[in-house]
């Protein structure tokens, strides 16, 4: 990650007025360490020395208190061969990918619909953008009642049976609540990406398209589309890596059940308290902490060729 | 008398259900009203000072803290503290009902003292030396010897008594002596007798058992308890099992699959006697159930004794303990450690901490407590239990006859209660034992 | 968290564009009554939670627990208000969000921009340099990574309260604020100040009366993501703090879950006036945080 930031930075570090010097250089004002030592310290502090000692402990049996050994790789070996925790990364995978995608979908057309021609269009816009202040356990809770009363009256006065019973209830379909609340809450700042894309098109392209004769739909397919590729990918990468740590929603609508049916990487990280199981889910950590590694770089690749935002 | 009465288990308290009770975190849950005004005054104090609020509560006093949570003596506990109060000056004790112990652990801040279920919870703390050695104290001198395969079982540091028992709690199946005398039954003895009970109620339209499957742990503790404490020595399975270490499987000697197999079927032959919708019934509903007399037996321990005498007072409650075998001689009670005392090795008080611990185990004191808490004394002292219902277990404590529950050793890091629950659902027993035998061997891989 | 990526282009500027033609027909520049009347219908889906959540909260325990949710209140009762004002001691949770809320985004702005200056301006030195990447190198530890660590080592150094729930969050918006300050910074004139420097002027009176007025928008930026972050976390201050009398307003509606029980209407009341500071903020502050998450998001 750090070669791909690297490289980044110093493509953009030409930009900056102030041509690097090497020679002759005067002395660094002290009071600009003074600026950034601070920050250094309660960084180091509170972020590298607990991924340290994290690490570390990953590579022990301990149980978080007293006594403990190291084991080398066992948690790890131990890790790989536990259903439990293949099914948690199953759940939290599938989850991240299909809400992903849903809340993709809906942000962009919405952003479309939101940067057309509307009436109240700057209130329309703050409504949606709304959900995104609200606290998501919070939140979560009040859709916890609806899941389980409103629902299912729906689901008789419809006469669905599937939506009869709570879908909390279901081991099967509780997940496809956590994706409901969760794209509620995240469509907004993807929304807001995509208007800032949107509207970042020259107007020209549009009135060339019109001239043309390219309907609505095809000037979205061939038009928007593409020129909004850069945020898509943006947009896709960003809301997969927050929704993998998915936990606040699922604390309040399922808590991880039925069952273990909808229990997230992240929850079965936090059992480790409770359980017994700290180093192991320190070990845990340290596999969620590579893939989210992995994301970083896959998220720096992909825009790094985009400059055009 | 208990302040605090809730329809919660007090006794085995329940391990956090891994997927569907309360979140993990790691601050306390269920705060009472009463924490709540105690931590008013707390606040400032607390954002500013955080832990260094912790230090002595005044000169010559030593504050000490203690840590009690099982939810129906909390009441009880606030008065000892008041009656140890007005016996001295020096120490002052702070009742902590409500913070996460673990979480108290890994912070390093633990309590001073502690007096908790001696379970697979506890465990952990023996295992890993954070408690302190109290052999020496003469109270440790005052156990039953009976118990000490009890105590090793669960948890052994080498060289330390890491806790002091407090109370013992001897389970079986609750009966309706009424139901009993109106069908002129009298407890069985043996298996045979016992499906005859069932059968014979079954027939005069009474539903033999109440089933509360919707809440896991009372599947765990009841049936499944019942039923394998029944049929086998769990001391010496969870010995062996451990011995084995990894090699826990079909070709070991040892294994849930294979002992566990017949009880377990033998329990899913109970099944159909129980209420139908035993599968939606929660441990509230099965204690208003049976004191309504819905139905005759019921697969509860004595902390539910006193949930019932809510609702029935007068209600003439019997127990026996559940007979596997046919031989009579093989009946044998379910006990737990209900409570325990133990001093962390990371209080720096603990003479304070062990002048409280003494003064607890005072004869009159232990005594009255598990007179008040329907639990069996732990000392050789120990006055003999008064309560009608459990006069009927007295003499299988008095001889030993009593086993540890089995998923009462089992850690909290393998999901026994679900599966106990998918056994009370009908599920086929040989598939599950096997996850029960491969979730062990995994833990003991690394641990 | 929300969306943050690491795309830096020229700072400050918000894209925003007059002549708009979208699925506008040609030339005409009549608004669409069809599109607004649509975003409209879909506008319920937010509406339709926070709907259930008013009606909710002022109904009485007893209309609460039949289980139609929209019913308008009848009687209307603010019962469940005063009950969940005192069962959550609202007042206090409030304080502490509050507390822990104006600490974060102070602390990061503060934090962030003094090191973004320090980083923006001594490009060429390798310490700073490096310090930037090193700062940088947290946006990829989601908390979760972290936790139980943190959980120790708060605990062992007395910051298992709102102190330390603060300074962590200050600790994870860092990164991503650095970066946002120090691609603002490198967009900055430096003639300004190396006139106020030739003048006399040392670097902090230039930071304080120039380059950090000049800051002022991307403050903003820096300071309602922090906001957000900080308000609304569950998951932090629920491990961190371990004292439950000391939590902040969203992890009480999860320590109060139980003694809700059925009382429906308390519950509501308590969700609402968890959510209502935010959204009343955010009423009165809505053009700034959509521009200003905007402007933070595509960077």
């Amino acid at each position: 990650m750090a070669t791909a930031a690297a490289t980044r930075a110093r493509r953009s570090d030409v930009a900056p007025p102030r041509p690097p010097t090497t020679k002759g250089r005067p002395r660094v004002n002290r009071t600009f360490y003074l600026f950034l030592v601070p920050a250094l310290v309660l960084f180091t502090l509170s972020i590298t020395l607990p991924a340290i000692m994290g690490i570390t402990l990953s590579f022990t049996d301990s149980v978080g208190f007293g006594e403990f050994q190291f084991t080398g790789l066992t948690n790890y070996l131990a890790l790989f061969s536990d259903p439990a925790i293949r099914s948690s990364y199953a759940f939290t995978v599938g989850f991240a990918l299909v809400t992903v995608l849903l809340v993709n979908v809906l942000a962009f057309l919405l952003a479309v619909g939101l940067t057309a021609k509307i009436r109240a269009k700057i209130a329309l816009r703050a409504v949606f953008v709304l959900p995104m202040v609200i606290s998501g356990i919070v939140i979560a809770y009040v859709f916890n009642f609806l899941f389980s009363n409103s629902v299912p009256q729906l689901g008789q006065a419809i006469g669905v049976t599937a939506l009869e019973q709570s879908l909390l209830a279901n081991p099967d379909l509780a997940w496809v609540t956590i994706v409901i609340v969760t794209a509620w809450q995240a469509i907004p700042s993807a929304l807001l990406i995509y208007i800032a894309g949107i509207l970042s098109i020259p107007g020209e392209v549009y009135e060339a398209a019109a001239m043309d004769g390219a309907t609505p739909m095809r000037r979205l397919l061939s038009i928007t589309l593409p020129l909004v590729a850069g945020y898509v990918v943006i947009n896709m990468v960003i809301g997969f890596k927050n929704f993998l740590n998915a936990y606040d929603i699922i604390v309040g609508l399922t808590n991880g059940g039925p069952g273990t049916a909808t229990r997230s990487v992240a929850m079965t990280i936090f059992t480790g308290f409770t359980g017994g199981d700290y180093a192991y889910q320190m070990a845990n950590a340290t596999i969620f902490f590579l893939i989210a590694v992995v994301l970083a770089v896959v998220q720096l690749r992909l825009t790094r060729g985009r400059n055009a935002f | 008398m208990p302040t605090t009465r809730t329809a919660r288990p007090p006794a085995p308290q329940p391990p956090p259900d891994p997927g569907a009770t309360s979140p993990p975190t790691l601050a306390s849950r269920d705060v009472s009203r009463r924490a709540f005004l105690r931590g008013v005054g707390a606040v400032g104090a607390g954002l500013a000072l955080g832990a260094c609020s912790r230090g002595s509560a005044g000169s010559g006093t030593t504050e000490i803290v203690f840590f009690q949570s099982k939810p129906e003596v909390i009441g009880y506990f606030d008065e000892l503290i008041q009656q140890f109060h007005d016996a001295q000056s020096k120490v002052r004790v702070r009742h902590d009902a409500t913070s996460n112990l673990a979480g108290s652990f890994v912070r390093e801040r633990p309590p001073d003292i502690g007096c908790l279920n001696y379970n697979f919870e506890i465990s952990r703390y023996v295992e890993r030396g954070v408690l302190s050695d109290l052999g020496d104290m003469p109270e440790a001198g005052r156990i039953l010897p009976g118990l000490q395969p009890l105590i090793d079982v669960t948890a052994t540091y080498p060289d330390r008594t890491s806790v002091i028992p407090y109370s013992l709690m001897a389970a079986a199946v609750l009966y309706n002596r009424t139901i009993f005398a109106e069908h002129d039954l009298t407890p069985p003895t043996t298996w045979d007798e016992l499906v005859a009970v069932c059968d014979t109620l079954t027939a005069a339209g009474v539903t033999p058992f109440y089933g509360t499957y919707k809440d896991p742990w009372t599947i765990a503790q009841g049936p499944f308890d019942y039923s394998v404490g029944g049929r086998l020595d769990t001391t010496r399975f969870f010995n062996q099992l451990k011995r084995q270490g990894t090699n826990v499987g079909p070709d070991s000697p040892v294994s849930f699959e294979k002992q566990f197999l017949d009880p377990v079927e033998q329990m899913q032959q109970l099944l159909p006697y129980d209420n139908p919708d035993a599968a939606s019934r929660g441990y509230g509903d099965g204690n208003l159930a049976f004191a309504s007399g819905e139905a005759a037996m019921y697969l509860q321990g004595p902390w539910a004794i006193g949930e019932i005498a809510k609702t029935a007072p007068d209600l003439d409650v019997g127990a026996f303990p559940l007979p596997m075998t046919d031989d009579p001689a093989d009946r044998k009670v379910r006990v737990n450690i209900d409570l325990a005392l133990w001093i962390p090795e990371g209080s720096r008080k603990k003479d304070a901490a062990r002048e409280f611990l003494a003064f607890l185990m005072q004869p009159e004191v232990i005594d009255a407590y598990n007179a008040h808490a329907l639990g069996f004394g732990v000392t050789t002292d120990t006055a003999p239990v008064t309560n009608p219902t459990l006069v009927e277990l007295q003499e299988y404590y008095d001889r030993s006859a009593f086993y540890l529950g089995a998923s009462q050793l089992v850690p909290q890091s393998i999901p026994l209660q679900n599966y106990t629950q998918s056994l009370a659902a009908g599920a086929a027993p040989e598939p599950v034992l096997r996850t029960l035998d491969a979730d062990w061997r995994r833990l003991a891989f690394r641990s | 968290m929300t969306a943050q990526s690491l795309v830096t282009t020229t700072p400050g500027q918000v894209p925003v564009r007059r002549r708009r033609r979208f699925l506008g027909r040609g030339g005409e520049d009549r608004p669409s009554w069809g599109a607004t009347t649509t975003l409209i219908v879909c506008s319920v889906a937010v509406f339709l939670p926070l709907y259930a959540t008013l009606t909710m909260a002022f109904k009485t325990t007893a209309q609460s627990v039949d289980g139609q949710v929209f019913s308008l209140p009848s009687p209307f009762s603010v019962d469940g208000f005063v009950e969940a004002w005192k069962l959550t001691d609202f007042p206090r949770g409030f304080a502490i969000s509050v507390f822990v809320t104006a600490v974060t985004v102070v602390g990061t702005v503060v934090l962030a921009s003094f090191a973004a200056y320090a980083i923006a301006r001594n490009w060429d030195r390798k310490f700073f340099r490096f310090s930037f990447f090193y700062l940088l190198a947290a946006m990829f530890l989601p908390f979760p990574v972290l936790a139980l660590s943190q959980v120790k080592l708060t605990g062992m150094v007395g910051l298992a309260n709102p102190v330390g729930v603060a300074l962590l969050h200050v600790m994870f918006q860092l990164s991503f604020s650095v970066l946002l300050f120090t691609a603002f910074i490198r967009g900055l004139p430096e003639e300004l100040e190396e006139s106020a420097r030739l003048d006399g002027a040392t670097t902090w009176m230039v930071f304080r009366h120039i380059v950090f007025p000049m800051m002022a928008p991307m403050s903003a930026t820096v300071a309602i993501f922090a906001f957000l972050a900080s308000w609304n976390d569950f998951m932090m201050p629920s491990l961190i703090t371990a004292d439950s009398t000391l939590q902040t307003l969203p992890v009480l509606q999860s320590v109060f879950q139980t003694q809700f029980s059925s009382n429906y209407n308390v519950a509501f009341a308590s969700y609402l006036m968890a959510m209502a500071p935010a959204i009343i903020v955010y009423l009165f502050t809505q053009r700034w945080v959509m521009a200003g998450v905007t402007q933070g998001a595509i960077k």
